[in-house]
């Protein structure tokens, strides 16, 4: 977007939008792709009080995030984290999940969008379908599954993955028996036992009004079919990644088993990935995918842990990209002590061999030509914009770059260049998940600014009956409700004899059986049977409490009970679907489960959900270009905000930078964020500001602060917290350093070029060394940002005099994402990069006034000494000092000082404590374009969390019975979140509003004095004794 | 605080492996804090008993509590309504509960839980290092506050020794020289002319030397 443009946004986002003659904006954004970026700025912007309709093409949410079995560098498995949120998603009542959906197209202006969407029949009933699965059990015909990429078959009558959410089935038109032989078949319908199928539905189109839209359609991964000397379409046995990221899943097509797809079926003992297959190449992609590398060691790694023999793996790569947060130590670690190979050689043919198996011939470092054999051949498939994206960017009339990625600018990372529409994840440039995570809640942020007057406009709110007054010394009237699940239990458990049996155990009153005990409907009997039978708790014998019990709950509700006096026996999943070769067996322990589930419900307490009271106010920690894009964000969404920097004045380490990489001049850029930040009337800026106290929790906190010069104290109170402490330049203690004038790092040459370029002109030979004080033993981290920086300033110099010879030293150029394209052009305008080993250093000489750097030419294998005008270190980024902050706000930090996050992939803003959260160089080395996003989404997040004032306290907290405590401080120092404290008394005390009900203290005291609501150990001990 | 460690189950099965009634009594005081013998490590003890007494096919009753302090016979006597049905009684408590309570009630076997260790402090949770050997006669005062009694291990009261390497005690590299210590600490503090008078002899009759040991503190008395 033009500055022009984003003013004239910005201004009118301030006036509210409110401009002459135009409509109050609309409280309701449309998020256009259902990945996780799509289902991360849904949840963010549905918690912030805006309506969400979740458009995504597909018949289920998820995205390619579902498809993978684990991900980086954590190793958590891809679904297991993601599902949750697909369920809060699928749940949320102000979230409209549209699916299959797509846009076609829109009108009006921001805040006032008119947009038409298409929605091709599913010829299932939303409303009826409740999952069971018959309909696909029975449809005749199959077709190749695309969720397992082609490797397994499905039905035409699906639903998209076992998780998928809706978890409702779709008829598929185009392959359906009925449709393509006229009206014969309807299986489908004949064998539902919920009346859901309906062929009479007719595709539809609906006008939706909203106030922003977001688009983030995600990526496709390449077709290296395309590169027919690989032979990918021909040799069963080379497969993609994200096929084999299938082959892995528990999930996927061989159930886990690790097999190669070729006929024999066999457990491959050696498989290669080749690395940059569409990517870094000018014929297919120009472009680094920037998450290929991670992904090909992370499924390295887990091969080999899926074999159970000595399975051997091979990377081919040119430069190892691990730049991400504690992604080197990964890498570090999978080639020195998990056995994978590393080889630096770019593959030109994959050729035949005997038995489906795969020859490969490269030519290692040294230049000696080598052949080996593989079983398997991975290709580490690039990112690419789908055509459905690119006509999605062209329909919503944003521009995009010459790689049909959607343009936006360094410091507006997420606005599309048309006002009202934002991009964020896969579409906006190659990235993975975390990262896509981050824009989702910074394109979300960017909403709140513009929208933040009508929030809870357009959103819904349940209405609830006042809940009845159950005492513990009330008799228990328990009812028990027996699923059958369709044939899923009740095919194997003999669901009627359970019924049977509940009756006769103790305080119950009422049992009945459903097929369904999760449809709407029977929610609705369940309402009237508590009623009717006066129950005060509710036991359902059926599925898993993970997906289910909240639903039940909210029944709990509409019929006026407390919700924690509810229990479910999760007869399916831990019973029936495990033992349904032993039916007399299954439905023993269906007794016993539902046996234990009654135990523990008569000794259920209702328990109240405080309402959390939430100050307004935020503070933002760091008055970097981070911070103040925290702030100024938080302010436009209506926040008022203190910033607090601890130099004298605003700006941090973007002051010593002249421009990024894509040529913007960044002093320009700060001396205006510093005037919107000095002018804003909801911010506040205390400059020499150091924090000195700390206390409080989520939505009440306490910051002491001694503000200069004159030092005087000052007490904040605030709701939320951000740090944005940001990063330092590592001062080298290596290189001579601080020998000569002409020994500097990264930051010095830009001051240098900025103060005096002439003098640089004149320069005939620079070189740069990479990797200063980074990827070492001391710091093992990757810097991120040193290798496109040594790129710009080599053009920068270059620009200056062509003829100047500039010549990199690197380990691995990591020059991710689009700045590969910078990397190139420096090639392309005569700039020399040559690789140097870990353990053999370039050598610099100081000689009077002389310098001269040795170095061991990789191809020549002979070191070259050469004179050089300059020598440019690009030193490590390292985090600020906040041992102390850390120590007063309680936040943690790792090796190296960054600030750990509460989950390295779904939560990368957000601390394990809530109401605090991190951007920019405090989190990890980033770009400005990158801090300016994570910053947006801290404050995104940060709003959120402000803005939702009916967030309660769950009623699942820790309490200590305080006479028998002996103060032993083993729950202070075992608790994850630092809750419980000392108190004057000489006894524990935990507050509800900051416990989490995680129960490690209460399972680690001593004293036995703690214990956790609902988790009491009467209740858990209760099953257990009737289970014996 | 004392600090103890549990025993060994093995030798607690050794002891009350005939008997059918047993009372697991722990004690809310050090042992507590220390994590050797609180109400919880009680019911963990009475829970593996009743395992390996199941296993061996035997019915035998294990129960479990916790008194307040088993050093007061005003907490010991929370158990005297109860005590009669047991065969014995372990007690979790450090050596003088365990003590008191088999004075208190003479005619019950009781048996130790746990191995006394030593006054100390939390290092870290379940990091517990000795401080103080409870000599009667703390001169801590002239030794920069570290107790060269508890911390050398030869109890000199002129070192070091020569034993002392770098700091370290020759009877191991993981325990520091207590005299090193003290030297270091009375140079922090500017002390270290306390090393150019020499501690005179010391009178043990106050430590363990004048045999069992008693206070009688007459401005205390009822």
């Amino acid at each position: 977007m033009s500055k022009e443009k984003e003013k004239a946004a910005q201004d009118q986002s301030r006036k509210g939008g409110n401009g002459k003659g135009a409509a109050a904006p609309v409280g309701a954004v449309m998020v256009v792709g259902g990945g996780v970026a799509g289902i991360q700025a849904s949840l963010d912007l549905a918690n912030s009080g805006f309506y969400v309709h979740l458009v995504e093409a597909k018949p289920a949410i998820g995205g390619v995030m579902a498809q993978l079995d684990k991900t980086f560098p954590t190793n958590d498995c891809s679904m297991c984290i993601l599902s949750p949120k697909l369920v809060e998603c699928g749940r949320h009542l102000n979230i409209e999940i549209l699916a299959p959906a797509e846009v076609q197209s829109i009108s009006g202006e921001p805040g006032n969008f008119k947009v038409q969407v298409a929605q091709p029949a599913r010829y299932i009933d939303l409303e009826k379908c409740i999952g069971c699965g018959l309909c696909a059990e029975k449809c005749p015909q199959k077709v190749p599954d695309e969720f397992n990429q082609g490797l397994a078959m499905r039905k035409s009558a699906y639903v998209l993955y076992p998780q998928a959410v809706p978890q409702k089935y779709a008829i598929e038109k185009e392959t359906c028996i009925y449709f393509r032989k006229g009206g014969k078949c309807k299986a489908c319908e004949k064998f539902c036992p919920a009346d859901a199928v309906d062929f009479e539905q007719k595709d539809q189109v609906r006008e939706l009004e909203v106030g922003a839209v977001i688009m983030t359609p995600g990526f496709q991964t390449f077709d290296p079919a395309k590169y027919s000397s690989y032979h990918y379409a021909q040799f069963p046995n080379v497969v993609t990644s994200l096929e084999f990221e299938r082959i892995l899943s528990a999930s996927g097509p061989f159930a886990g088993h690790l097999v190669r797809p070729s006929k024999d079926r066999k457990e491959p003992k050696k498989i290669a990935w080749l690395q940059c297959v569409g990517s870094r190449d000018v014929k297919t992609h120009s472009y680094c995918s920037a998450v290929c590398c991670m992904y090909a060691i992370k499924e390295a790694v887990i091969a080999k842990e899926h074999a159970p023999y000595d399975l051997d793996v091979a990377i081919f790569f040119m430069d190892m990209r691990t730049f991400g947060k504690d992604f080197e130590q990964y890498y570090n670690r999978a080639k020195d002590e998990q056995g994978v190979r590393f080889i630096r050689s770019r593959i030109h043919t994959i050729d035949a061999a005997p038995n489906d198996d795969l020859l490969i011939t490269y030519l290692d470092e040294s230049g000696e030509k080598k052949s080996e054999i593989f079983d398997m051949v991975v290709m580490s498939v690039g990112m690419e914009v789908s055509r459905k994206a690119k006509q999605l960017a062209q329909t919503l009339g944003v521009d995009i770059n010459q790689h049909d990625f959607v343009n936006t600018t360094p410091f507006a990372p997420v606005d599309a260049s048309k006002p009202g529409i934002y991009a964020c994840g896969a579409m906006q440039g190659p990235k993975d998940i975390p990262e896509s995570v981050m824009q989702a809640s910074a394109a979300a942020g960017a909403v709140s600014a513009t929208l933040g007057e009508v929030r809870w406009t357009k959103t819904k709110v349940r209405e609830t009956p006042p809940q009845k007054d159950i005492r513990p010394e009330d008799q228990p009237r328990i009812g028990v409700f027996v699923c059958n699940c369709g044939i899923n239990i009740g095919g194997i458990v003999d669901v009627p004899g359970l019924r049977d049996y509940a009756a006769s155990l103790p305080n119950v009153v009422y049992t009945t059986d459903n097929l369904f005990t999760c449809s709407q409907d029977t929610q609705g009997q369940i309402t009237k049977i508590i009623e009717e039978e006066n129950l005060n708790r509710v036991v359902v014998a059926a599925c898993t409490p993970i997906t289910h019990e909240a639903l039940f709950r909210e029944t709990m509700i509409d019929a006026g009970l407390n919700k924690y006096l509810f229990e479910m026996a999760n007869i399916r999943n831990q019973d029936s679907w495990v033992h349904m070769k032993e039916p007399e067996k299954a439905t023993e322990k269906a007794k016993d489960l539902l046996r234990m589930a009654v135990a523990r419900a008569s000794l259920l307490k209702p328990l109240v959900e405080k309402p959390l009271t939430i100050n307004q106010r935020a503070l933002v920690i760091g008055g970097g270009v981070a911070g103040m894009n925290a702030a100024l964000n938080l302010g436009d969404q209506g926040f008022e905000t203190i910033i607090l920097e601890k130099e004298d004045q605003l700006g941090g380490n973007a002051r010593r930078v002249h421009h990024t990489i894509e040529g913007q001049e960044v002093q320009g850029y700060l001396e205006d964020l510093i005037e919107k930040v000095g002018n804003h009337p909801k911010l506040q800026i205390l400059t020499g500001a150091l924090v000195v106290g700390f206390s409080g929790y989520k939505g009440n906190f306490t910051t002491e602060v001694l503000v200069g010069p004159a030092m005087y104290e000052r007490k904040i109170d605030h709701g939320v917290t951000v740090v944005a402490t940001g990063g330092r330049e590592y001062r080298p203690r290596e290189f001579s350093y601080g020998e000569h004038p002409r020994i500097m790092t990264q930051l010095e040459l830009g001051d240098f070029l900025h103060e005096h370029p002439e003098e640089a002109a004149k320069w005939q030979r620079v070189t740069f060394i990479q990797c200063v004080g980074s990827r070492n033993k001391e710091n093992p981290n990757c810097s991120r940002i040193c290798c496109q920086g040594a790129v710009k300033y080599a053009l920068q110099l270059k620009g200056l005099n062509p003829e100047m010879d500039v010549m990199t030293l690197y380990r691995d150029m990591r020059t991710y994402g689009f700045l590969e394209d910078y990397y190139r052009e420096s090639r392309e305008k005569g700039v020399l990069f040559s690789r140097y080993k870990l353990e053999d250093p370039p050598q610099v000489e100081v000689d009077g006034d002389q310098l001269s750097v040795t170095f061991v030419d990789h191809v020549l294998e002979r070191p070259i000494k050469m004179p050089v005008d300059a020598v440019i270190l690009s030193a490590a980024a390292l985090p600020n000092d906040t041992e102390e902050l850390a120590s007063l706000v309680k936040i943690p930090r790792n090796a190296a000082g960054f600030f750990i996050e509460a989950h390295a992939k779904l939560r990368p803003v957000d601390f394990a404590s809530e109401g605090i959260f991190l951007c920019g160089m405090a989190h990890s080395p980033k770009l400005i374009s990158e801090s300016i996003a994570q910053s947006m989404a801290a404050a995104s997040r940060a709003g959120a969390f402000l803005a939702d004032t009916t967030q309660t306290i769950s009623g699942v907290t820790a309490y200590v019975s305080p006479e028998r405590c002996a103060a032993c401080l083993v729950c202070v120092r075992s608790c994850p979140y630092h809750v419980p404290q000392i108190t004057g008394d000489n006894v524990s005390e935990i507050n509800p509003a900051l416990c989490q009900g995680c129960g490690t203290c209460a399972s680690e005291c001593p004293a036995e004095v703690i214990q956790v609501s609902h988790f009491e150990d009467d209740q858990i001990a209760a099953k257990i004794k009737t289970l014996y | 605080m004392i600090k103890a460690i549990p025993k060994p189950i093995e030798e607690i099965i050794e002891n009350v492996k005939d008997c059918d009634k047993l009372l697991i009594a722990g004690c809310d005081g050090c042992v507590t804090v220390c994590e050797a013998g609180g109400l919880k490590e009680a019911k963990i003890l009475a829970s593996a008993l009743r395992l390996y007494f199941t296993q061996g096919g035997k019915q035998a009753q294990v129960d479990d509590t916790s008194l307040t302090r088993q050093c007061e016979k005003e907490y010991l006597a929370q158990l005297s309504d109860r005590i009669d049905q047991y065969d014995a009684v372990v007690s979790l408590a450090c050596g003088c509960g365990v003590q008191y309570l088999a004075e208190m009630y003479d005619k019950k076997v009781i048996y130790p839980g746990v191995d006394t260790c030593f006054m100390g402090v939390n290092e870290e949770r379940g990091l517990y290092s000795e401080r103080c050997q409870a000599c009667g006669r703390c001169i801590l005062a002239e030794t920069g506050g570290i107790c060269p009694i508890a911390r050398c291990s030869k109890r000199m009261l002129n070192g070091p020794c020569g034993g002392s390497d770098k700091g370290k005690c020759e009877v191991s590299k993981d325990v520091p020289c207590g005299w090193e210590l003290i030297y270091e600490r009375l140079k922090t503090v500017g002390q270290l002319d306390r090393f150019e008078n020499p501690t005179v002899p010391k009178d043990w009759t106050t430590s363990r030397d004048g045999g069992p040991r008693k206070i009688v503190r007459e401005d205390l008395r009822i």
